[in-house]
């Protein structure tokens, strides 16, 4: 594979995915149909937003593995709002976010002014947020959503809802983190946290609102989830930390902080999801799937060699 | 007060004082520093420089010290770095702090950005914005360029052109030169007397005293946190300046050499040694040469830098490959294929990178220490901390470790506080040769006349010393011989006398 030297490290991703498409294309053609591809789309949205903002944060040096846990517990607080308390959508909408909101001031505080390693705080929230949410629904499914969440998913809206929340919170995203003096900010924090203090940031602060964004995002996750499934399970969201993980990295984030693409996440669980639906669609032995998964994310590191000197996104 | 003296002052720190607990760190310090001049702050590490600068800049806040800051005739209150920017003082720190993943223009607007709304940032307009003011003040730099690929200085000359940019009232330069190389310390005094030419305030901190007689166009000595000298320009003289940094004349810092027995035992006898080039493997870096190293010689290695000095204290310390030839240790050929065998035959080798190879700056003072003997002080197979603090304690007691508490922090040690720790390190395998790269690299003058000091009496005690250096008047005061080095040979040896200066410098660049 040959890019001309010109050719930007994100738009190298997307013709790296458009390949990896195009192989299971000639698998076998039905790959390329409208229904097939808006399932691998779906299959990436509440992933996706869960871990939107996660960029940002990790962006100023700063980590939140509990970003699925936290979207089921999400979930969990309005789905329970909606079936047992009968609670108005909007309502259950700010019960959900404020879990988040919540969530994310607790990491911030143990991080910051605990001096607990981001890594080692948000594992513990994880754990923490995954046994409320079953202790909440005591490991129950919510299925008896009530009517209005019914009606909303079955409109032709609520089927392409989640959707459309994604990409506008992608877009609000890339343009916070690589197009504003917020952004700019929160990487020169990741960059060096000693120089950012000196010009003035204050750190914490900065950070602090990070994890809240982070902990929300996670948050709204749950929230279109429960829309879009008209059910809740405290299953929701588990192993989406490492997949977050990893589809920053294909996407050309560095996960010690300094700068961020947004774009580039979308593109690398995007990446990863082709991969898992082709290999179905094209009857892989299922031992396999997740084998030729870690072949595909290693080679996709390779794409762009001088990815640490060279990208600079924006 | 006379209010026309007091405006011709840009900045007056005055009657500071400040302690840490029982230590005082400032005593009564006060510091004139002349509208539009450069003023030189100079003293050895632990002087008070590092605290005063940090009162200046908003890190101590108002109320944590005892006395005033004037600025251009008026009294401020600093209570935060924030507070210090707003009123116009720019503190360059003497570790390069750039953020190496934004470009030269995000570096320069960075305290810019910082506000408490959200603003649209144009990458196009921020770097055109930034290089018209890089252009209009001769810096050097391309706004659109990522940090990161910049030189060191042109690192230094970034951080300085983000404090000008917010057209500081008084610049400080905190030890700018600690890592730049003689071309690039002639860049960067051509920027700052370009600042002067323009009318800037500039507070330039070092412990180089040429520096200070090159530069500026004042200075104030700093000792033991009390200004212990001041004086213009035209009042300069080395002499005085030196004793009162030191606190003493310079007369005593080389100790009496000791006379060399000729009939001492031969300690050490290399014959025929070919050197690996680690940089290319196989490759010889010197052609074969031969010494002899007798018990209480200081046999010094002369050449300059890169001229493979190194590289033979490391191969004899089996840390890089010998291609041929014998080492003979008391009459002994084979004492050790490998740096633990050769540590218990009794040579030691002090690195001349303690950051890199030295210290371990995350551990305190005691387990740098006791790294390499912890096998003698154990209880069965536990260690045995008691043994080990005793034996931390006695050597830093001996060598004059400040502080005295062994769990300090590596990292809270001035240079030349650490370096002895280095040197202890060595010293407490009870080494009967010991090899000195550079054992006063980034180290004050005081402790420089302790280390010298050491290094002459275990030379008494009967040590055989391999001392490097590139600075050739310690290599000569302190050596016997000299055995210079240069053009990938053994070019000769000389008696190590001051006399010799110049011959050893044409010898090392092959001159001769």
């Amino acid at each position: 594979m040959k890019f001309s030297i010109n050719t930007s490290p994100l738009m190298k991703r997307v013709i790296f995915v458009l390949i990896i498409f195009g192989i299971f294309t000639a698998l076998k053609p039905e790959f390329a149909t409208y229904a097939s591809i808006l399932s691998i789309v779906q299959g990436i949205v509440f992933v996706g937003i869960s871990s939107t903002f996660l960029t940002l944060l990790i962006a100023s040096g700063e980590f939140d593995i509990s970003i699925g846990a936290v979207t089921a517990l999400s979930a969990i607080v309005g789905g329970m709002l909606a079936t047992h308390l009968h609670v108005n959508m909007f309502l259950c909408f700010c019960a959900s976010i404020l879990v988040g909101v919540v969530v994310g001031l607790i990491n911030a505080l143990v991080v910051l002014y605990g001096n607990v390693p981001s890594f080692i705080a948000t594992i513990a929230m994880l754990f923490i947020a995954r046994s409320l949410a079953d202790f909440i629904s005591q490991s129950e499914p919510i299925l008896n959503f009530p009517q209005p969440w019914h009606g909303f998913k079955d409109s032709f809206i609520g089927n392409y809802f989640s959707i459309f929340i994604f990409a506008i919170l992608v877009i609000l995203a890339e343009i916070l983190l690589n197009h504003t003096n917020f952004g700019k900010v929160a990487a020169s924090i990741g960059s060096n946290k000693e120089a950012a203090r000196i010009a003035g940031v204050n750190v914490n602060r900065v950070k602090t609102i990070l994890f809240v964004l982070t902990g929300a995002g996670a948050a709204l996750s749950g929230y279109v989830a429960d829309i879009y499934f008209s059910s809740s399970r405290t299953s929701l969201g588990s192993g989406w930390e490492l997949l977050a993980i990893a589809g920053l990295v294909i996407g050309g984030n560095s996960l010690f902080g300094g700068r961020g693409t947004v774009l580039g996440l979308v593109l690398g669980i995007l990446l990863m999801q082709i991969v898992a639906t082709g290999m179905v669609i094209s009857n892989i032995n299922q031992w396999w799937q997740t084998v030729i998964t870690g072949v595909v994310v290693l080679i996709s590191l390779g794409v762009d060699k001088k990815r640490k000197k060279v990208f600079v996104h924006g | 007060m006379d209010s026309i003296e007091v405006n011709s002052y840009a900045l007056e720190m005055s009657h500071i004082s400040k302690s840490f607990g029982r230590v005082q760190a400032l005593d009564d310090v006060s510091l004139k520093i002349t509208q539009g001049s450069i003023h030189g702050l100079i003293g050895q590490n632990g002087a008070g420089k590092s605290t005063l600068m940090k009162i200046l800049s908003g890190f101590y806040p108002d109320g944590s010290f005892d006395g005033t800051i004037t600025l251009a005739g008026k009294e401020v209150q600093l209570r935060s770095p924030r507070d210090a920017q707003n009123f116009g003082i720019a503190i360059v720190p003497q570790e390069i702090t750039v953020a190496g993943t934004l470009t030269v223009a995000e570096n320069i607007l960075l305290s810019e950005l910082v506000t408490k709304s959200i603003k649209f940032f144009s990458k196009r307009k921020s770097e055109s914005k930034v290089q018209t003011f890089l252009d209009s003040n001769h810096i050097p730099l391309d706004s659109s360029q990522l940090a990161d690929s910049l030189t060191l200085p042109q690192k230094q000359i970034l951080m300085i052109a983000s404090a000008l940019y917010a057209q500081p009232k008084v610049l400080v330069l905190d030890e700018p030169t600690s890592s730049l190389t003689a071309d690039e310390i002639e860049t960067l005094f051509a920027m700052v007397r370009s600042l002067k030419d323009r009318g800037f305030t500039t507070v330039f901190i070092t412990h180089k005293l040429s520096e200070i007689v090159d530069l500026c166009d004042e200075v104030s000595i700093l000792r033991d946190g009390r200004v212990a000298y001041e004086c213009k320009r035209q009042d300069f003289d080395t002499d005085i300046l030196v004793e009162n940094m030191i606190g003493r004349s310079l007369g005593d810092l080389y100790p009496m050499k000791n006379e060399l027995d000729p009939n001492a035992e031969i300690l050490l006898r290399v014959k025929d040694l070919i050197v690996e080039n680690p940089r290319q493997p196989g490759e010889k870096i010197l052609d074969e040469f031969s010494f002899e190293l007798r018990a209480g010689e200081i046999l010094g290695l002369g050449g300059l830098l890169g001229s493979g000095r190194t590289e033979i204290l490391k191969a004899l310390y089996r840390d890089n490959k010998i291609l041929s030839g014998e080492v003979e240790l008391s009459g002994d050929k084979s004492f050790g294929r490998s740096t633990p065998k050769v540590l218990q035959a009794g040579i030691c080798y002090i690195t001349e990178d303690r950051k890199a190879e030295g210290l371990f700056f995350n551990l305190p003072i005691r387990p740098n220490l006791t790294a390499k003997i912890l096998n003698s002080c154990k209880k069965w197979i536990f260690l045995d901390r008691k043994a080990e603090k005793t034996l931390a304690n006695e050597s830093s007691q001996a060598l004059d470790v400040k502080p005295s508490d062994v769990e300090t922090f590596i990292g809270n040690l001035s240079g030349g506080n650490q370096q002895k720790v280095l040197i202890g390190k060595g010293l407490l395998t009870k080494p009967t040769i010991l090899m000195l790269d550079e054992p006063t690299k980034g180290v004050d003058i005081a402790s420089k006349a302790e280390i010298y000091q050491i290094v002459h009496s275990l030379a008494e005690q009967g040590v055989g010393i391999i001392l490097v250096s590139s600075e050739f008047p310690e290599l000569l005061e302190l050596s016997h011989r000299v055995l210079v080095f240069s053009g990938g040979k053994l070019q000769g040896e000389m008696i190590g006398k001051i006399e010799n200066e110049h011959d050893l410098m044409l010898m090392s660049i092959g001159g001769k």
